[in-house]
């Protein structure tokens, strides 16, 4: 699989697919787009920008400020370009995905090249929110040009496309401890040969102290384009305060629906806590791949962040290719397939039953919901299982890796 | 005295001009106050109605099939009052609702109220608030009087208020001052009167009209005692009040003349008629209803002729668009001699504002033709097509913000590129 004649094939293909769709239904479907990506609401926010009414006034726009100024400016949103724009980021990330792979496996090119960047462009999760116009693909995009820079040791643009990404999901700030560990350790794989972890504490200061410099310029930049600063209970606030709950294939929504008011606080201080409490661990556990520490933190992202889209767990699903050597150590993949599966049907069935038809209630849809967590959560310990037991070495007979 | 107390004097002169801008701000205030109360009695003025919102009760007082007439009046009346605007929420309907599914109706599921069943009133859009067994006189008291429990739904409250014009249309058979309630027991045209008497009280109606279609119907509104009520009934004592034609097919009367009188001349209202009801009271014959319907106006306090249909049969309000600034522009005389200029816009509910504008039939001093600008002086026009001088600065300067801000994120990528 020549790279360089599958990625003009499967990109022609994908254009082809885009261009040729002509209903919206995609555009609105909830397990595709959620209140932060959603193609609709940037439109909406976009036309009020463009009619001098302040977007963040109202509850339905969660975007950045910058995708508002690109969008409103540069790039039109329009039926004939979004397709083309969409297809491309795809592309983008597919090249960085296989930049990533070169720079671990320290090879110019590789058989696998065209296989890694089929499994990105052709994953039916991220190939669907692609169509969907869903901004999710702008979020993996740039993740994956910061793993590709700093897997070539380009510290500022890693960590450039690091703050941007955070500016559209707040989340993605939990990447920037792995990624500064990433660029100063190198991507190689030493997973078989794990080593502590030697890096320069000032080096490590310096590079975080560049994120933030990034990241609150960005916020400046913002802070103009919006005329304020009512951008950011709406957009970083969204993910903290949980305003919006439409449904999504997400674990927070039905939680905080059935949640009182005096107990929501609470609960969005654990939710969001939950998330942060992974990243030590996973810095400590795998310090001599953070490459790999990068995966697995995605991968929890995308299972437990306020507002996933289907793009976000297929993104993880798409880096398990990056990974070959822990494919003989894991325990279960055809379980965690075939869980994907039952969810990747649950999920838009129940969904209709609920919305579409009105048969259902919306414990069948948070059911499918609980289904894909599991799937996500199986995938994930999975890796993480696989990652640690490579250590070990080959399996020897009459002996068993037991976890005590 | 002034010479005998210089210093004195000078503290007062001192004191003059801040007594006089007090003065002229209490004046300017009290003007103010009076503008505002100006404006809003103006739009209650005597000959137009002072209500804000219609509610309507339709009550069918008998069961059993032979009674399907009443309860096509019922419908009827339902109809036409939903048709001229008032929405189910102020529309208390009681219906016994024992015709539509009668095992007696060859038309399952449907009512009609004439011969040749064209227009099924039943059909599916109906919204009965009371049915069956729940239509008793004391409910419909209650109803009346508000005196319910708590866990009566809003549904089957009548939460009329101080401007509410209340119709209440009552149907059945009845007598010298009394309406017999479901074959069991009856209401008399005292406690009728008593019930208004305490919605007075209460303030639950601005005016009420009450119209009854029984026999002996005018003896009902004969006890009434409270102000601003028109009643009209449809035959007097010792008289009765006639059906008005069979189905052939449904093999029972499906309505009465006095009630198919009146849903005759209402199809000729729409919501912008301004027919009065002195018109609809002029066109009661005793050829075509076969009775002496009667009105009892001598509690009504404005006239006939300038009460209109629609004041009660329809959910048609008066709205007045004002700009921000007249009122509260109070150091402008201009600005204040501009708001009896004001011509108050008749606006229907529920239709399109402009298009009401445009086609109403208001007051003859509303300058249809004229610039709006001219007729509302110093306020803002809604239907101007113009643009706004001030309109495309802001969007002008949004459009400025989105450039720059795209244009350093342009150098912060730049900046990083090439490091």
């Amino acid at each position: 699989m020549d790279y360089h004649y599958v990625l003009p094939v499967v990109v022609a293909g994908r254009l082809l697919i885009s261009y040729s769709l002509h209903s919206d239904a995609l555009l609105h479907n909830h397990q595709l787009s959620s209140p932060p990506t959603s193609y609709s609401r940037l439109q909406e926010g976009v036309y009020l920008f463009k009619n001098a009414i302040n977007p963040y006034s109202g509850g339905l726009f969660h975007h950045s400020p910058l995708l508002l100024s690109l969008f409103s400016t540069v790039i039109p949103l329009s039926s004939a370009i979004s397709p083309a724009l969409w297809t491309l980021c795809d592309t983008l990330g597919a090249h960085c995905m296989v930049s990533i792979w070169r720079a671990r496996s320290k090879l110019e090119s590789s058989r696998r090249d065209g296989l890694i960047a089929a499994l990105y462009l052709l994953n039916p999760y991220i190939l669907l929110s692609s169509l969907a116009l869903s901004t999710s693909t702008f979020e993996n995009a740039l993740y994956l040009l910061s793993l590709s820079f700093a897997s070539q040791g380009s510290s500022s643009q890693a960590l450039l496309c690091l703050a941007i990404l955070t500016h559209l999901s707040l989340p993605s700030a939990l990447l920037a401890a792995p990624i500064v560990m990433l660029l100063i350790s190198g991507p190689e794989s030493y997973l078989a040969s794990p080593k502590a972890f030697t890096g320069d504490a000032r080096k490590a200061t310096r590079l975080c102290a560049e994120y933030l410099v990034y990241a609150l310029s960005l916020t400046m930049i913002s802070t103009v384009i919006s005329d304020g600063w009512t951008w950011v209970p709406k957009t970083w606030g969204a993910s903290l305060l949980l305003p919006d709950l439409t449904p999504n294939p997400g674990l927070w929504w039905y939680f905080f629906t059935e949640m009182f008011d005096h107990f929501r606080p609470f609960f969005l201080v654990v939710f969001s806590a939950h998330l942060v409490i992974y990243v030590a661990p996973l810095c400590i556990k795998f310090q001599h791949d953070p490459l790999y520490v990068t995966f697995l933190l995605q991968g929890i992202l995308a299972t437990f962040k306020p507002y996933p889209t289907l793009a976000d767990p297929g993104l993880f699903l798409s880096t398990i290719a990056l990974f070959p050597e822990t494919y003989p150590y894991l325990r279960h993949p055809i379980v965690t397939v075939l869980l994907h599966v039952h969810a990747s049907l649950l999920l838009p069935l129940f969904h209709h039953l609920w919305l579409g038809q009105g048969s259902g209630n919306a414990n069948f849809f948070y059911a499918s919901t609980l289904v894909f967590g599991m799937a996500n959560g199986a995938a994930l310990i999975d890796c993480a299982w696989a990652g640690l037991r490579i250590a070990f070495g080959e399996k020897v007979p009459g002996h068993e890796v037991v976890q005590k | 005295m002034l010479l005998l107390f210089p210093s004195l004097t000078r503290c007062w002169l001192r004191l003059v001009p801040f007594l006089f801008l007090l003065c002229t701000l209490c004046v300017n205030y009290a003007q103010a106050d009076s503008a505002h109360e100006d404006a809003a009695r103006s739009f209650f003025a005597d000959k137009r109605s002072a209500h804000t919102n219609n509610w309507a009760v339709l009550v069918c007082a008998s069961r059993y099939w032979f009674n399907y007439r009443h309860m096509a009046n019922a419908l009827g009346m339902y109809r036409t009052v939903k048709r001229l605007g008032i929405p189910d929420s102020n529309i208390i309907l009681m219906l016994p609702d024992d015709m539509a599914c009668n095992a007696r109706n060859s038309f399952p599921g449907s009512v009609y109220a004439a011969s040749g069943r064209r227009l099924d009133l039943y059909g599916d859009n109906i919204e009965v608030d009371y049915r069956g067994y729940e239509v008793t006189v004391e409910n419909f008291i209650r109803l009346l009087t508000g005196r319910m429990d708590n866990a009566v739904p809003r549904s089957k409250r009548l939460l009329t208020d101080a401007r509410s014009n209340v119709f209440v249309y009552m149907t059945g058979h009845g007598g010298n001052e009394f309406l017999k309630f479901q074959d069991n027991e009856e209401i008399s045209a005292f406690d009728i009167a008593d019930a208004f008497e305490q919605m007075w009280q209460k303030k639950r109606y601005n005016e009420l009209f009450f119209m009854i279609d029984t026999c002996q119907a005018n003896t009902m509104y004969s006890k009434i005692y409270s102000p601003n009520i028109l009643a009209t009934g449809s035959s007097e004592l010792d008289e009765s009040s006639l059906s008005h034609e069979n189905d052939n097919d449904i093999g029972v009367a499906v309505i009465d003349s006095y009630t198919h009188h009146v849903l005759q001349f209402m199809e000729g209202i729409n919501k912008t008629s301004h027919a009065s009801m002195q018109d609809f009271f002029n066109t009661y014959d005793y050829d075509k209803i076969r009775s002496h319907a009667g009105v009892r106006d001598d509690l009504f306090k404005r006239a006939l002729s300038d009460t209109r249909v629609t004041n009660f049969f329809g959910g048609v309000a008066q709205v007045e668009i004002l700009g921000p600034s007249p009122l509260d522009d109070v150091s402008d005389p201009t600005e204040q001699g501009s708001m009896s200029a004001n011509r108050p816009a008749e606006a229907v509910l529920g239709d399109d504002s402009v298009a009401a504008r445009a086609g109403s039939l208001s007051s003859p001093t509303h300058a249809s033709g004229a610039s709006p600008k001219d007729e509302y002086l110093g306020t803002e026009n809604l239907w101007d097509d113009e643009g706004h001088e001030d309109e495309p600065a802001p969007a002008r300067w949004g459009v400025l913000r989105a450039w720059t801000g795209v244009a350093l994120l342009g150098a912060l990528l730049g900046s990083v590129a090439v490091r």
